[in-house]
């Protein structure tokens, strides 16, 4: 068989350049997967963020403002994390007062996600009563900062 | 409260996990074969490989050969999964794997430095999607939608 041949007769050299380029591939793929594991779901906390009122017209659209705060998740239908990730906001929806969750399926929005700067799906807005974005998270939300920064924002509520 | 209906029935998110990884190491040993010069088995493993996510792509992920390796061999040995996942987004991205190294065989065929190219691309994309979790499916199909490629129905709102 010409093929198996083929294979014996491969100098050193070349297979010093293949293996150079296998272990370069898994060391490329793996820093690329070390530093999206570092930012995916973390919370960017926004001050006033401009798209406010982009952001309230789409959620009443879709459901309205939750009284302490509204998780507005823009989804596409192909996206598994998006599916893992609406259960878990419906569900701190569910349990916490005040909060609402709502998603939109950008596949019939993309005028959306051009204005709004939406690169990846799942992303979550997070806003607070009076319809401001006060975080915005890329990729499946981390749960406890998520819950921290709910808490945070009913004290102010409470506070106001 | 789940959204799948018994048409649709969930599958194992495992399982295209495990078949991600098994395409990984092809992958990087098409990527080695055509690094080191073996031109001719590296592109014939390149194009079985475009036909492996060709099944996935247009029978669908759950009759891929893969998903029955894992129901037969690794599925027994695990937990029973903890949530079932849509088959969709897994189907769309075997054929987003299907065009990468698609074009690689057909390309390779006169240039054959870009087998190990491709192979190189659909191998990081694999991996990520195996060992991190990590959906590039997801990031491309918004990429078309933004585009104005991918559209359902005009906007309403």
């Amino acid at each position: 068989m010409p093929g198996a041949a083929s294979v014996r007769n491969v100098p050193a050299m070349n297979v010093l350049w293949a293996s150079a380029a296998v272990l370069g591939a898994i060391v490329v793929a793996t820093a690329v997967g070390l530093i999206w594991r570092a930012r995916v779901g973390r919370i960017r906390t926004a001050r006033g963020g401009a798209p406010g009122a982009e952001l309230v017209r789409v959620a009443a659209v879709h459901g309205g403002l939750g009284d302490h705060a509204t998780l507005l998740q823009f989804s596409t239908e192909f996206c598994a994390p998006c599916r893992s990730t609406a259960r878990v906001l419906a569900e701190l929806s569910e349990r916490r007062e005040g909060v609402a969750h709502v998603e939109v399926d950008l596949t019939d929005r993309a005028d959306l996600a051009r204005r709004l700067g939406i690169l990846q799906t799942p992303t979550t807005f997070v806003l607070d009563p009076a319809g401001r974005s006060r975080a915005r998270i890329g990729g499946a939300p981390r749960l406890g900062e998520l819950v921290a920064l709910l808490d945070s924002l009913e004290a102010d509520r409470v506070a106001a | 409260m789940s959204q799948l209906d018994p048409v649709t029935r969930g599958i194992d998110p495992r399982s295209p996990r495990f078949g991600a990884g098994v395409t990984a190491v092809l992958l990087l040993v098409d990527v080695f074969l055509g690094v080191a010069g073996v031109h001719g088995i590296a592109l014939i493993l390149l194009a079985a490989l475009a036909v492996l996510f060709g099944w996935g792509a247009f029978a669908g992920i759950r009759r891929h050969p893969y998903g029955a390796i894992f129901r037969a061999l690794i599925r027994p040995r695990l937990q029973p999964p903890t949530e079932l996942e849509d088959p969709t987004p897994p189907t769309f991205a075997q054929g987003i794997g299907l065009v990468i190294t698609g074009i690689g065989a057909l390309v390779g065929l006169f240039v054959p430095v870009v087998v190990p190219i491709a192979a190189g691309l659909a191998f990081v994309a694999a991996f990520l999607n195996s060992v991190f979790g990590y959906c590039l499916g997801c990031q491309i199909y918004l990429a078309l939608v933004r585009a104005g490629l991918i559209r359902r129905r005009a906007a309403t709102v």
